[in-house]
């Protein structure tokens, strides 16, 4: 699919840069479907922040702090692989539900979407509807032109504001940021990031729109590799539809050797992207859907059947039977099944504690006043766990290894990291080579299922036998 | 390439863009590795906060990716023009 005629592409992309587009304000079944669609998304967006778990943030991506909070789980950034796991699992989610439902995403969930359909609504509520618009725009300077723009842009820039607010709030705690900004006491970075991400929003959702989609979208130049005949698409019925033309309501259209369409132009004049359907599957598409409604609505007005626009498959327009269990389909979910259970049992089981061992790198070892040799190191222990632990450290691989630390009982809050200094001291004659592997061992006195062994090196003279 | 049919905006975008993308993606893998304030404790940037190391580190990224880009797009013109 998404392979027009050359001819078809050149005037949609001449268009698409030159021309602002208005779309016509919808109302439908899959409007309403979209408009739910933007009021959970959006609700999840502004007020997760928000929300509380045992006295911190919720879901927090501390950057300043370099830890990541998801309610009650602490991710640090020794857990990479966690995330490249799931923005695995999150791709293939999209093309499984791309090979199922076409791009469903783009017309309903993508937050350039989400954000157009709010600044659309607000251009509409200040301006009017498209044809509104349209004069609007044309219409010299004047003090009412002034007003409407004024108004709209205020309320554009407003929502955009707390949008980029909402946003740095996920990187650092949202209530204090609330108050600091309230005294203007934000750092330079705070205040940069806030107003970078509200241009950046009133830019994409007000002036950039369907460009975004056209020009910027990765996902929407590759989408059609992951269509088959079977993938749900919208689609102008041209057999019943043509040969198009106006027509009064009374007529038969067989009369005038028409088809269904009265060519009233209104599936154009609501696209966001500004293409004509009837024109065949484009890749400017975003499957909003909106041209199905507007038709529906048409062809009810005219007493005709519903669907000369419609969510349809390649087969079924061919009469073929549709497969929902695709060796595609089965590819996708299989892969998907695998990696969320596999990431969710690796989560479930993940010990909370993370020990990083450095070696004193200012001397290979020491010789104590015995006669002992003495390998210095520092122990980093993250206590990655929602509550805190009491640590005890081991160490092991030599004969009659002596450690010397400051305290037996390490306490360590949730969530934090403790530097802990070691020396250990053999007898010369236990060290049979220059570099003997030891295993040090930390392990939570107080849940003994926390424990890690990593392993180190000591370093000595050489062999002495 | 016959650059001069695209629009402006796919010109601009899609130097920036790409560029955007890949230095967002460099700045997380880069700063997931090494800790900014490890990095910058022996130099006369101490003092940075870590958001300010991880703002300026993306913004290095992104305007290396950007010349790399445009570095593209320049020698992808025809070496013999009529």
């Amino acid at each position: 699919m998404a392979t027009p005629k050359n001819s078809k592409m050149d005037k949609s992309d001449s268009l698409a840069s030159d021309e602002r587009i208005y779309p016509r304000a919808v109302h439908g079944l899959f409007a309403m479907w979209r408009s739910i669609g933007v009021l959970i998304l959006l609700g999840i967006y502004y007020i997760i922040p928000w929300l509380e778990w045992s006295e911190r943030q919720a879901v927090l991506f501390d950057l300043p702090n370099r830890k990541f909070h998801i309610f009650g789980l602490t991710f640090w950034p020794q857990d990479f692989f966690y995330f490249a796991v799931l923005l695995i699992i999150a791709a293939f989610a999209l093309f499984f539900f791309t090979a199922i439902a076409g791009r469903l995403w783009c017309g309903y969930a993508c937050p350039q979407t989400v954000w157009t359909e709010v600044f659309m609504w607000i251009a509409r509520k200040v301006e009017g509807d498209r044809p509104k618009q349209i004069k609007l725009d044309k219409m010299p300077w004047n003090a009412y032109k002034i007003r409407i723009k004024t108004t709209k842009h205020l309320l554009w820039l407003l929502l955009a504001a707390y949008t980029g607010f909402t946003f740095v709030g996920y990187f650092t705690p949202i209530d204090q940021l609330a108050a600091r900004i309230m005294d203007l006491a934000l750092g330079p970075w705070e205040w940069f990031w806030i107003i970078f991400y509200s241009f950046a929003t009133w830019g994409n959702a007000g002036f950039m729109r369907e460009k975004v989609c056209i020009y910027m979208c990765p996902y929407a130049r590759f989408q059609s590799a992951m269509f088959d005949n079977d993938t749900l698409i919208i689609s102008y019925d041209e057999g019943r539809g043509e040969p198009r033309g106006s027509r009064k309501r009374n007529e038969d259209p067989s009369s005038k050797n028409l088809g269904s369409c009265i060519d009233c132009t209104l599936c154009v004049q609501v696209c966001p992207t500004g293409i004509d359907i009837r024109e065949g599957l484009q890749y400017q598409c975003i499957a909003c859907s909106a041209c199905i409604d507007v038709c529906d609505s048409v062809m009810d007005k005219m007493g005709y059947d519903r669907g000369l626009i419609k969510y349809t498959t390649e087969n079924t327009r061919q009469g073929k039977q549709i497969s929902l269990f695709r060796p595609r389909i089965l590819v996708y979910a299989a892969s998907l099944a695998i990696m969320i259970i596999g990431l969710g049992y690796a989560i479930a089981t993940r010990i909370p504690l993370e020990v990083d061992i450095t070696r004193d790198r200012t001397r290979l070892f020491n010789e104590t006043d015995t006669g002992l040799i003495e390998n210095t190191y520092s122990l980093q222990i993250i206590n990655k766990d929602g509550k805190q632990h009491n640590y005890q450290i081991t160490a092991s691989g030599i004969n009659n290894m002596k450690m010397i630390i400051k305290s037996d009982n390490i306490n360590i809050a949730a969530g934090e990291a403790v530097d802990i200094p070691l020396r250990l001291q053999v007898d010369a004659y236990d060290l049979k080579k220059r570099s003997t592997e030891i295993m040090l061992s930390v392990i939570s006195t107080d849940n003994t299922d926390i424990e890690i062994s990593e392993p180190a090196r000591f370093l000595g003279p050489a062999g002495r036998r | 390439m016959a650059d001069d049919t695209l629009p402006t905006c796919q010109k601009t975008v899609s130097v920036l863009w790409p560029a955007f993308l890949t230095a967002g993606l460099a700045t997380i893998l880069f700063f997931t590795a090494f800790d900014p304030d490890v990095l910058l404790q022996e130099t006369r940037f101490a003092d940075t906060s870590r958001l300010g190391a991880y703002s300026i580190g993306f913004f290095l990224f992104w305007l290396l990716t950007t010349s790399s880009c445009a570095l593209t797009c320049f020698f992808r013109k025809p070496c013999n023009p009529k």
